[in-house]
């Protein structure tokens, strides 16, 4: 099977964009890693608090001109930018696989999801439109228009380095907005060739601006009054406790989206080899760190005895187990390889403490992911195998913390209402799915769980551009959300008119 | 049981296309009486290789939420080492029709594979596998 060339040829010292320029910048630098090979692939910098401003006053300096230019040609710079991402789709995806470590395959689908955000924003004639009423009072009509706000910041996580930047990006410019981008500092080369791409569609400059940083940069965007609102998708400690209380001091707008514990449920009347499947990605891809991860599968026995219900839950963690076991692992640039490393060995090892919890909790290791096979000669430093742990209940520390790693946990409840009480027991509410033939389960499912994203025989519930990212509980703060009609109202200011002529 | 990644599968069928249409570009420049068929057969090749792909890049997405479903999937390696005879009409055109009925049963079986797909991925490598079904016949009638 072939291993793809990648992509990076150079460790280069990468720069902000900033006012249509490419400029260094005076932080320290930070190597980005390919956690496959531990090779350093790029340098970036820790950009300083000033050289943020310096990004919000183009931002700032470019948007009276950007409002001002017709939606349609907006929406132009989008087609031309959707297409270019078409023709360098190839290189767009490696650089994924290279800075994150992801296969190839999801590398090429979180491009394909990125330019789907492109591809609706460029409806934004249509998705933008207000709408208005004659004759409210005698000779008085009334009409609301939707207004971009000015200048939007933009951080982005390191699961998803090019996609998720992009749930916002299209939209905050579709609508006259102009953005701060800060990529994450672990994997920031996606979004640096995406700006490459933007300038050559024609956006004007200081419409788009990256500026790499951490936390300087986060908390600058947070403080600046000329930043109107803040897009986050990251750990929920960040979310609850620095983005929201900051922005709400600040009078910002904001999404931030955090973390996850995903359950999904298999009810006795699932199709258990469909199931099985959903559920492999679901569970092990990305190595297991995405926000609509399933983390925990609940074996319902509705209708079932005792006994009939553990037969059933042997059913499927062996099913579950025997596919687990035959995911192969190893550098994502291979295109045998059905998983790829952790993005980096601190993660990984904070996974396998998880792992070591849940063995001293008293939950069964059934599939031991620190033991596996690696396809190709690389380091093991970041690489970790499926994990299937049972015998798990829900006050465990494995069944009840996002691990964000390749961590099964594998449940058992009477009923569905008791596996409905354990979704909301758990303080995150992404997204949860069901997996059954009965239309009457998936109904009271989707109708009474508590999480924004729900899957009826779906195990991962990643929602179109055309509809909003949902999340609840832990999982968002906020009151809009990404994508959809959600992000064209978070990023414009509805205004009423009320008119008479005399 | 080996399982083979959507990558892997897209990508066997890229070569397959390339050596296909170059198996074509050489039976147009061997023999003549056939270019025109040959020569029609390599631009057909070249043009599915560009519609496979596009398909994949399409709805990877679709791919990757049913990953698993070319398990079982055996590669027909073989047909990546097609060449043309030489001096010997016959056998190139037993070479053609062989090519096609190899190519044309992978295509066949990948399209029942992902039947759970999005119907644009099945649809795809179906309209490739009757084509190349066609085409297999096409030769065998000439005998």
């Amino acid at each position: 099977m072939a291993v793809l060339e990648n992509p990076i040829k150079e460790v280069r010292t990468l720069q902000n964009y900033i006012d249509g320029e490419w400029v260094d910048s005076q932080g320290e630098l930070v190597d980005v890693v390919n956690p496959a090979t531990l090779e350093t692939v790029a340098r970036v910098p820790i950009s300083t608090a000033a050289e943020f401003d310096q990004a919000v006053a183009a931002a700032q300096g470019a948007f009276e001109d950007w409002r001002r230019t017709p939606p349609l040609a907006r929406a132009r710079c989008l087609f031309r930018l959707k297409e270019l991402m078409e023709q360098e789709f190839e290189e767009l995806s490696r650089i994924q696989t290279v800075e994150h470590g992801k296969t190839i395959d999801e590398s090429r689908g979180e491009t394909r999801r990125g330019i789907e955000m492109v591809e609706v924003a460029t409806g934004i004639p249509s998705l933008m439109m207000g709408n208005n009423l004659e004759d409210v009072a005698s000779g008085i009509d009334e009409y609301l228009i939707r207004q971009p706000l000015g200048v939007f910041g933009i951080i982005g996580p390191y699961n998803f380095p090019c996609m998720v930047p992009l749930w916002f990006i299209p939209f905050a410019l579709a609508t006259g907005n102009t953005v701060v981008v800060k990529p994450s500092s672990e994997d920031p080369l996606s979004q640096l060739k995406l700006v490459e791409l933007a300038e050559e569609a024609g956006f004007p400059e200081g419409v788009w601006n990256v500026v790499n940083g951490g936390r300087s940069v986060v908390g600058a965007m947070i403080e600046h009054p000329d930043i109107q609102g803040v897009c986050f998708v990251g750990s929920t400690p960040v979310a609850k406790n620095v983005i929201y209380p900051g922005c709400g001091r600040t009078g910002k707008r904001v999404i931030a989206q955090g973390g996850a514990k995903n359950f999904g449920l298999v009810m006795p009347d699932a199709d258990l080899p469909h199931t099985i499947a959903g559920c492999m990605t679901s569970f092990f891809g990305n190595a297991g760190q995405r926000c609509l991860a399933n983390a925990n599968l609940v074996v319902v026995g509705e209708g079932m005895t005792e006994s009939e219900l553990d037969a059933y839950y042997e059913q499927v963690v062996e099913a579950f187990v025997a596919s687990a076991r035959r995911i192969t692992i190893g550098n994502g640039l291979d295109e045998a390889v059905q998983m790829g490393p952790l993005r980096d060995p601190g993660k990984k090892a904070n996974v396998v403490r998880y792992i070591e919890q849940g063995i001293a909790e008293g939950a069964t290791l059934c599939l031991d992911g620190r033991e596996f096979a690696l396809v190709g000669d690389y380091p093991k430093d970041a690489f970790l195998g499926p994990t299937v742990f049972t015998d798990v209940t829900p006050e465990m520390t494995i069944a009840r913390e996002e691990i964000f790693g390749p961590v099964a946990a594998i449940l058992k409840a009477r009923s569905l209402d008791e596996a409905i009480a354990m979704i909301h027991a758990n303080p995150f509410g992404n997204a949860a799915s069901i997996f059954t033939d009965s239309g009457k389960w998936a109904r009271e499912f989707q109708y009474r769980t508590r999480c924004g994203n729900i899957g009826i025989n779906i195990g991962l519930v990643a929602p179109m551009a055309f509809f909003p990212f949902s999340g609840m509980k832990d999982s968002f703060v906020g009151v809009l959300h990404g994508q959809g009609q959600d992000t064209i109202r978070f990023f414009t200011e509805s205004k009423v008119v009320i008119q008479r002529w005399f | 049981m080996e399982q083979l990644t959507a990558a892997a599968v897209i990508s066997f069928s890229e070569r397959l296309q390339e050596v296909s249409a170059r198996f074509y570009q050489d039976l147009a420049a061997a023999y003549p009486p056939h270019r025109a068929a040959a020569a029609d057969y390599a631009t057909r090749c070249e043009r599915d290789k560009t519609q496979i792909v596009r398909t994949y890049r399409e709805t990877v997405t679709d791919a990757l939420e049913t990953g698993y479903s070319f398990a079982g999937l055996t590669l027909p390696a073989g047909l990546l080492e097609a060449s043309v005879p030489a001096g010997d009409w016959e056998a190139a055109r037993e070479r053609a029709a062989a090519l096609e009925e190899g190519a044309a049963a992978f295509y066949e079986e990948v399209a029942t594979r992902s039947a759970a797909l999005l119907a644009t991925i099945p649809r795809a490598f179906r309209r490739v596998a009757e084509r190349r079904a066609r085409q297999a016949a096409a030769w065998r009638e000439m005998a």
